[in-house]
């Protein structure tokens, strides 16, 4: 038996592939997307700041969100990778599945980077936005519409698991 | 008696015909006499009943599956009134949204704008007379005592005039049916608009919940028309895939609540954009206990609608 479905053998995840339960497979899929939702929707509302609408936000407060990013994150990482594993032979060699985890890589990157330049100094939005912040605001806004695409299009693109 | 949806739909279509004339009717008596209180009420009602012709559309499309193999009912006049329908839906959701973008701009200025007036009337008078045109068609459904003598549907569907006469809700469900990306492209974009919407809907509750309190709520006004486009991308989306599937929606409890979810956050979107309560609080200051409720039922009724969403095929029936 090949690795991948080695896989998919494991207990847990035959559970969240194959359990009819209502916690398995659509919770799974439920909680990837909020988490998904709070990270990529409130990078999306410091985005559309940064590029200039609704200048009467100050900045510094926003930084409160990324602890919110975070956990957005790390509840769509954790869901997500037991959904990409639960059908390792399908969604593993999917070549869209490889191609949004490079757009997330960037958009993680892209939005480290915001976190930087944006909001390192304590006093972030009194002073003027430094160069280049558009730019990566523009580029984050892009990643995100990106991820969400490629994420969406694994269900429609390349091989269907034996349903 | 069980309330069922082709009750429901008896029950409901009667506002958006009979509400937008009577907007109509206000908000010209507010323009004639420069009265904003007026004219704000006029506005809310057309918001208001662009929200309430969601529900009335689609328990439309579960009563029309339910009587048109009936005796004596004409599908060729079902049909017209679903085409009819579209047209209005379509129109009214644009006067929804215009009056909407006025009761924003106005919160901010007070006064209204220059564009709000002729945009307003032209978008309303279009709706009330597409919405008339529906009403009239889908009385015919059964009475055919108003019906003119030797009336067929033929003529009906042409009253539209050649330039709407393609959008019909047979060609919308061929779009979305015949070609394999639209609805893919479809769920893209609902996804899309979804998370643009979360954004919004966290930025503006969490605040009120006390969450990054030095900002004033009035700053964060100005992202609301970010999240009602998400809301629009995702309601002309979610009526493609329902025209294109009605099958999937029409008898889908999971669906219903999915609905009534929208329904009470988009009141709650029209409180947080025109009330004096919420706008009211200032940087560093604590939003009333009241508004807080209110952010916290924000987040919950939408993480209810994105819950539906994704529980139509396994708590529903859906595909």
């Amino acid at each position: 038996m090949d690795l991948l479905a080695r896989i998919e053998h494991i207990g847990l995840l035959t559970w969240v592939r194959e359990s009819s339960s209502i916690w398995a497979f659509p919770t799974f899929l439920f909680l990837h997307t909020i988490g998904f939702a709070m990270l990529a929707g409130l990078s999306a509302g410091i985005d559309l700041r940064i590029l200039g609408f609704a200048r009467g936000i100050p900045l510094a407060p926003l930084r409160r969100l990324f602890p919110l990013m975070t956990s957005g994150f790390v509840l769509s990482a954790i869901t997500g990778i037991t959904l990409a594993l639960a059908d390792a032979t399908t969604k593993l060699v999917n070549p869209v599945l490889g191609v949004k985890m490079v757009l997330i890589v960037l958009a993680l990157v892209n939005l480290r980077m915001i976190r930087t330049r944006v909001f390192a100094r304590a006093d972030a939005g009194a002073q003027p936005l430094p160069p280049g912040a558009r730019r990566l605001a523009a580029a984050s806004l892009i990643l995100w519409l990106a991820v969400t695409t490629s994420g969406r299009l694994i269900a429609y693109i390349g091989p269907v698991a034996g349903l | 008696m069980n309330l069922t949806l082709p009750h429901l739909h008896l029950l409901l279509n009667h506002f958006p015909t009979i509400g937008t004339i009577i907007a109509i009717g206000l908000y010209l008596g507010a323009v004639l006499r420069s009265n904003d209180d007026l004219r704000r009420a006029s506005l809310a009602i057309f918001f208001g009943l662009a929200i309430v012709t969601l529900p009335t559309y689609m328990s439309g499309n579960a009563a029309s599956a339910e009587v048109q193999n009936l005796p004596g009912i004409s599908k060729a006049i079902v049909e017209a009134h679903e085409d009819a329908a579209v047209l209005s839906f379509i129109a009214m959701q644009l006067t929804g949204a215009a009056a909407w973008l006025a009761l924003w701009q106005m919160r901010r200025r007070s006064r209204p704008l220059r564009w709000h007036t002729p945009v307003i009337l032209l978008l309303s008078m279009i709706t009330f007379a597409l919405m008339a045109r529906t009403a009239n068609i889908g009385g015919e459904i059964r009475h055919p005592e108003i019906g003119l003598p030797g009336a067929d549907a033929a003529p009906i569907q042409e009253s539209a005039g050649p330039v709407l006469a393609w959008l019909t809700s047979g060609s919308l469900r061929s779009l979305v049916v015949d070609h394999t990306w639209v609805w893919p492209a479809c769920e893209a974009l609902h996804f899309i608009g979804l998370f643009v919407l979360v954004g919004v809907v966290l930025l503006v509750n969490l605040r009120v919940l006390g969450l990054m309190k030095a900002i004033p709520f009035a700053a964060l006004h100005r992202l609301l028309p970010w999240g009602l486009l998400g809301f629009a991308v995702n309601t002309t989306t979610g009526m493609l895939f329902f025209i294109g599937a009605p099958q999937q929606y029409i008898h889908n409890a999971t669906f219903y609540w999915k609905i009534a979810f929208v329904l009470i956050a988009g009141a709650i979107i029209f409180y947080q954009t025109v009330f004096d309560e919420p706008w009211e609080v200032g940087a560093g200051e604590d939003a009333p206990m009241r508004d807080r409720i209110v952010a916290a039922s924000a987040i919950l009724l939408w993480a209810g609608v994105i819950y539906c969403g994704q529980m139509l095929p396994f708590l529903g029936n859906a595909f």
